[in-house]
């Protein structure tokens, strides 16, 4: 998913000084050439009401240039409504979306993505992968969270990126490069932190050290949405058609 | 003629006015009297109440035999129109109509034939000395030609009873003369009885009688021998 | 200041009424100036503010008319460096089939990114729900509504709600509630927002849209970006401020307001001279009086100033009372105008406020004091020249106003030669809107000795009616040319007014008719909504095939109307089966060949032009329209001009071969259907309405239906022109009362005479009536006189700069009959209250007035 959410999907022990190595070598270890899984997102609200959804993701192509569907399977009303994700190293990614109710696509444009996605903590930017090149990085010192000994690093994304944050907090695992943490900094006004996600439950899932449990949260809203990641999958073999407009269309 | 007994006339204002007290005077036909007064004493107020422009607060008015308490607006305008001349100080003349208009015009409102009602005035005209002045506009008369002028519409209907307020008010002492002259002249000739209000002490010698006023009573009231 | 105080005020008030009277002019004057444009502006506000409130973040608009685009303009935009955010949009106005509620204006946006333009103001409460545009985008079904409307149905989120959509009735469900705020409060909160692609599905508009709304990035300067974005784009698209809008309705409400600045110039022009009236014979009556300042002292400037300060009091406070009447008028006027929201939006907006422009009311202000020092100028020369000796001498009257007549008569045959001049230059503007003010100026000039001359031919009439009385009432009106003609002048100009308005009317009225006649002869008109103006449901191409196979239907005609911008303006494309129109439908020609330009035109050789396209935009057979469409400008040679009324801003007929190659859009707005000679209308309509009803929204109007649709439409324009006569004759009324209430007073002693010497109380009484008939006789005849002269001008000017419409010259002989008892009557009722204050007044004090 975004690259933060497919930095945590690797990791590998190595040792390394550099911020930018580190984070390099993050993304190195979760490294797939496809991944599948189911996701359950409960989101949260300021008032504590709850409302559950649940998605089914593919992704094919390793960072930087794969290739993503995402498909709702509840709760009922959203059935069937898909998500397709076309990621590209030096640009943003074409995203389109397929509502089957009115059996058309439509595509998501850049000027959107800063929006929430659908009802979650997320927005259109934090699922796009983005590579490393995109952003400068810095070594803010070691810090100890959730109980593991991590890098402290802040990633600035460069003006071409057109991020809607200023910059990126990531605390990443010394012991395995898991990313366990990211703090957001919005660009209005102040850079304040508009959100946190904390990546927890790791398990080595097909060698790759994954976590299963995702907590966003957005700071402004007060809302936050954690996804449990299921039947978790590296590698299996998916075709390449699937992941086209033709094929939103046909298999809705 | 003219008959008033106990007639008393009141003005309502901030403060009650009494402008005649309890007056009871009698006017025989045929008699011209002048009526004298200081500013205020009431003379106007009299002649008004004579000439049925107004009626008394109380007591009884009789001309020619008619009593007028009790009568309308209407009936008063008709009792005026039969039997009395108005002659006033400042002419009362309607610019707009020439001598001759203005001399029938009382004519016209008794609905006389306008043939008729012009030979009329023509007529009376002539009597008052103006017949070369049929045709024009009062303002371009003097005012003794003026008031000449209002004396034949006065006359219009040869009323028995001819009332002036301050006829020669308005004019130089000759041209005042001239006029008082013709009133006595017409007096004489016509046989109507004439009561004419007056500042002037020699108008009101002129006269046979003389009523004085005072405070709204008649101090005084003198008969004497006309001078010629 | 003092002197104000000492000297004017306690004759003021001893004449107050008159001194009400003589205001009325000013009054009304200046409310029907501030009213109509006081509505007018608030009109306009309460539009830019909902097209503000509508347009949200938006700085630009991107529109072809009201055509549309396909969806790949959305991406060309997009791509564009100034662009940070471009959204579609679709409108559409629907009907919601809750009794009173009237019609929703739908607006479909990409719910995916819209939010950064337009702030929804979701309720916090609900936020989960309906914050979440995954059910809202996923089930088509979702709209928003705003809280107001929530609270006027009864609605609640997750309720249904049922409108008229292309394909026929649908139920939608409420997933979203609007704060009433921003957006929401748009036309008073009937308003809705739907998803953008289940938008295009539910209104028919294929992979169109209607608009693409544009905020910049920050720092660049909107008019730059208006530019680069037009030349991108091509000349088939419009690219403008959303206020723009809010300009096209601005050309409409236009009309109006020439309309209304003539009236209320008319209604000045009354009061000027009910002020000079009254002044002039207050000079009269208070001559002792400037006798006794001359003689205590004071310059004859003073005395001028005196009067010229009464005069400007006099029309201060009747300004002051004129915008307030004239804010009461823009309420209801506000109401009214409001109706140009549905010609727009399809929704009415009410004013919620009337809200009057400070420099509005300041200029409507200077207006009134103007005309009022303007009307007290001679006047207060007259009373500065009051010489101070006769004045103080009892029982002279000073005449002081013989040169003037005179003066004024030359003057008036100068005025009226140069009018002659002018009208002899009449194709130019500048001549012949002068040659107007000229005619109307030597009218009012002419007066005083028009009214001589008809005073003296009357006064036989009068006299053979009543000898005595009649005499005296003819013999008082030549008298006095002075006190008469100004009553007289103000009464013609009434009545000219009056004619000049019943007579655009009613040329007007048969106008259409004929029109009608001509132009509308099928025996059904199938449209997507109940009003005909509406255009946002449309059919697709297909269904006149289907009409077409109902046995009884013999010819279906498809009609599609769009407005387009030409040259500015929003004008109406008419596309339609040019080959089975020109059978069909018979209009005038006016330029260009009858027989054979409709066939060039089916040919896509040109286009037909209404007479007041042409007119208006000054266009002839032979030129080339330029009209905007998708791919640029589209070069159409103008083949004929034929008299249509189909639109106040002008029609362009062409086919919709023509139409839909250039504009690609193969939609209908309307279906003409004639039927097979005799044919049961009612029973076709019903099994038409039972055929397509259940698939498809449609209304199928008859042939007098619509006429009468038309006809009401027509009478909706008129109605302010009715409110125009009913305030010129009031204004007229007001000016008899006055004059008369004056007259009375200036003429007690006069009367006094009169009864003294034996007039009796019916006579002056007869004697007041019958110069009041006069007054209104002459006002009459000399108003049918210039109202003549007017409405030849006044059908000028709405050929010319207004609505392009050529109407013949019908004098309004009924509407001028309607007058002769309307203002006779009101001249003797407004004479009776005069005529018993004479004869009820004591008769001493009127022989002793002074």
């Amino acid at each position: 998913m975004n690259r933060l959410l497919a930095a945590l999907l690797l990791a590998a022990p190595l040792a390394a000084q550099d911020a930018r190595t580190i984070v390099d070598e993050s993304q190195k270890r979760s490294r797939a050439d496809s991944q599948r899984y189911e996701g359950t997102l409960e989101v949260i609200d300021s008032k504590r009401k709850v409302t559950t959804k649940k998605w089914i993701y593919e992704r094919l192509g390793s960072a930087g240039e794969s290739k993503a569907v995402l498909r709702f399977t509840a709760p009922a009303e959203v059935k069937g409504v898909a998500l397709l994700i076309h990621n590209h190293p030096d640009r943003a990614s074409d995203q389109w979306m397929w509502t089957p109710a009115v059996q058309r696509e439509r595509r998501i444009a850049f000027q959107d993505r800063r929006t929430r996605f659908f009802g979650t903590d997320f927005t259109f930017e934090d699922l796009e992968e983005r590579d490393v090149d995109r952003s400068s990085y810095k070594l803010l010192g070691e810090e100890t969270l959730m109980g593991a000994l991590c890098w402290k690093i802040e990633s600035t994304p460069k003006a071409e990126a057109k991020s809607q944050y200023s910059r990126v907090t990531f605390w990443i695992r010394k012991d395995n490069y898991v990313l366990t943490q990211a703090e957001c900094f919005g660009r209005e006004k102040t850079d304040k932190l508009v959100r946190r996600i904390r990546y927890s439950d790791i398990e080595k899932v097909q060698g790759i050290f994954t976590p299963r449990m995702f907590e966003v949260r957005d700071e402004e809203r007060e809302s936050t949405t954690v996804m449990k990641v299921e039947r978790l999958q590296y590698n299996t073999s998916m075709p390449a058609e699937r992941f086209t407009l033709q094929a939103l269309r046909r298999d809705q | 003629m003219i008959q008033l007994s106990n007639v008393t006339k009141e003005f309502d204002g901030k403060r009650t006015v009494r402008a005649l007290q309890g007056v009871s005077l009698q006017i025989r036909k045929g008699e011209m009297v002048s009526l004298v007064g200081p500013s205020g004493s009431g003379k106007s107020t009299l002649l008004n109440l004579i000439g049925t422009l107004d009626k008394p607060t109380s007591g009884e008015i009789t001309l020619d035999g008619q009593l007028l308490s009790g009568l309308t607006d209407d009936q008063l305008t008709q009792v005026r129109r039969d039997k009395i001349g108005f002659i006033f100080q400042f002419f009362n003349l309607l610019p707009s109509l020439s001598c001759l208009e203005n001399v029938a015009l009382p004519l016209h409102l008794r609905g006389w034939k306008k043939a008729k009602a012009s030979e009329r005035a023509r007529e009376l005209l002539t009597l008052v000395n103006l017949d070369h002045r049929i045709e024009h506009l009062p303002d371009e008369l003097s005012g003794g030609e003026r008031q000449r002028v209002a004396i034949a519409r006065a006359l219009s209907v040869y009323p028995p009873i001819l009332l002036a307020d301050e006829p020669t008010g308005n004019l130089d002492t000759h041209t005042g003369a001239e006029i008082l002259s013709l009133v006595r002249d017409l007096h004489q000739r016509l046989g109507a009885t004439v009561l004419m209000v007056t500042h002037d002490r020699s108008v009101a010698e002129s006269c046979a009688r003389t009523i004085i006023l005072r405070d709204g009573q008649v101090v005084e009231d003198i008969n004497r021998e006309p001078r010629l | 200041m003092m002197l104000l105080r000492l000297i004017s005020w306690p004759y003021v008030r001893k004449h107050l009424l008159r001194a009400l009277l003589t205001t009325a002019g000013i009054v009304l004057g200046v409310a029907v100036f501030v009213g109509m444009h006081t509505a007018n502006q608030s009109v306009l506000y309460a539009f830019n503010r909902t097209v503000d409130r509508i347009a949200g973040a938006t700085q630009l608009q991107v529109t072809a008319g009201e055509i549309g685009f396909s969806e790949d303009v959305l991406e060309r935009v997009q791509a564009q460096p100034d662009v940070e955010v471009a959204v579609p949009v679709i409108e559409a106005t629907v009907q919601t089939g809750i009794a009173g509620q009237g019609n929703l204006l739908v607006l479909g946006v990409d719910m995916t990114g819209d939010r950064s333009l337009r702030d929804y103001d979701l309720e916090k409460a609900d936020d989960t729900i309906v914050d979440d545009p995954l059910v809202f985008i996923a089930q088509p079904d979702s709209i928003i509504v705003s809280r107001q409307f929530t609270e006027r149905t009864g609605l609640k989120l997750n309720s249904k709600l049922t409108m008229q959509t292309m394909q026929g009735p649908r139920q939608f469900t409420i997933r979203g509630v609007m704060n009433s705020e921003g957006l929401a409060s748009a036309f008073g909160g009937s308003l809705a927002v739907m998803d953008i692609y289940a938008a295009q599905l539910v209104f028919g508009r294929g992979r169109r849209f209607d608009r693409i709304d544009i905020s910049l990035h920050p720092g660049i300067k909107v008019d730059d970006a208006r530019r680069r974005l037009q030349s991108a784009l091509g000349s088939g698209f419009e690219v403008d401020t959303p206020s723009s809008r809010g300009q096209q309705f601005e050309a409409v409400a236009q009309v109006y307001s020439m309309n209304a600045t003539l009236t209320s110039i008319f209604a000045l022009f009354i009061g000027l001279f009910l002020i000079y009236n009254t002044f002039s014979i207050a000079v009269t009556q208070r001559r002792n009086e400037i006798g006794i300042l001359r003689a205590l002292g004071a310059s004859s400037g003073l005395v001028k100033r005196l009067f010229l300060a009464e005069s400007a009091i006099t029309g201060l406070i009747g300004s002051t009372i004129g915008i307030g009447v004239g804010i009461l008028i823009a309420r209801g006027l506000a109401t009214y105008l409001g109706t140009f929201f549905a010609e727009v939006y399809g929704v009415g907006e009410k004013a919620q406020e009337v809200s009057a422009d400070p420099k509005l009311l300041l200029s409507a202000l200077f207006i009134g004091v103007g005309t009022s020092v303007v009307a007290g100028w001679l006047p207060a020369r007259n009373a500065a020249r009051v010489d101070p000796v006769k004045a103080l001498q009892k029982g002279r009257v000073q005449v002081i106003t013989e040169g003037e007549s005179r003066l004024r008569r030359n003057l008036a045959l100068l005025l009226l030669a140069g009018a002659v001049a002018c009208a002899t230059l009449g194709h130019v503007r500048i001549f012949f809107y002068s040659g107007y003010m000229l005619n109307v100026l030597a009218v009012l000039l002419l007066t005083p000795a028009l009214c001589i001359w008809l005073g003296k031919a009357l006064r036989p009439l009068l006299k053979w009616l009543r000898p005595v009385e009649g005499a005296l009432a003819a013999d008082s009106l030549l008298q006095s040319p002075r006190r008469t003609s100004g009553t007289v002048a103000a009464l013609s100009l009434s009545v000219a007014l009056v004619v000049g308005l019943g007579g655009i009317a009613k040329a007007s009225y048969e106008s259409i008719r004929s029109w009608m006649d001509a132009a509308l002869s099928p025996d059904f008109f199938i449209t997507g909504s109940e009003t005909i103006t509406q255009r946002s449901i449309r059919f697709p191409e297909e269904l006149a095939g289907e009409f077409r196979k109902v046995p009884g239907v013999e010819e279906v005609q498809a009609v599609r109307t769009a407005r387009i911008l030409y040259s500015g303006t929003p004008v109406m494309l008419v596309a339609a089966d040019l080959r089975s129109l020109a059978e069909r439908v018979r209009l005038q020609v006016i330029e260009g060949d009858g027989a054979t330009m409709y066939k060039r035109a089916e040919r896509g050789e040109g286009v037909v032009l209404s007479d007041n396209f042409a007119l208006l935009r000054k266009v002839k057979t032979g030129d080339v329209l330029e009209l905007p469409a998708p791919d640029g400008m589209v070069k159409m040679p103008v083949l004929g001009v034929v008299l249509d009324y189909s639109d106040q801003n002008g029609t362009i007929l062409m086919d919709r071969g023509a139409y839909k190659k250039y504009w690609g859009d193969p939609t209908v707005n309307a279906f003409r259907i004639y039927l097979n000679a005799g044919e049961d209308r009612a029973a076709m309509r019903q099994k038409l309405l039972d055929q397509f009803g259940g698939r498809t929204r449609l209304f199928i109007m008859t042939n007098a239906e619509l006429k009468q649709y038309i006809t009401n439409l027509t009478d909706q324009w008129f109605g302010l022109t009715y409110v125009q006569i009913f305030v010129a004759v009031l204004v007229a009324i007001l000016g008899i009362v006055n004059t008369l209430t004056v007259s009375i007073a200036d003429r007690k002693r006069e009367l006094g005479v009169l009864q003294a010497v034996g007039g009796l109380r019916n006579q002056i009484r007869q004697t007041i009536w019958m110069e009041a008939i006069a007054i209104g006789v002459l006002g009459l005849a000399i108003g049918f006189a210039l109202g003549a002269v007017h409405l030849y001008y006044i059908l000028e000017v709405t050929r010319r700069d207004l609505a392009g419409m050529r109407l013949d010259y019908r004098y309004p002989f009924a509407i001028a009959a309607t007058l002769i008892p309307v203002i006779l009557g009101s001249a003797l009722f407004s004479a009776i209250g005069p005529a018993e204050t004479a004869v009820r007044g004591s008769l001493v004090e009127a022989l002793e007035y002074e």
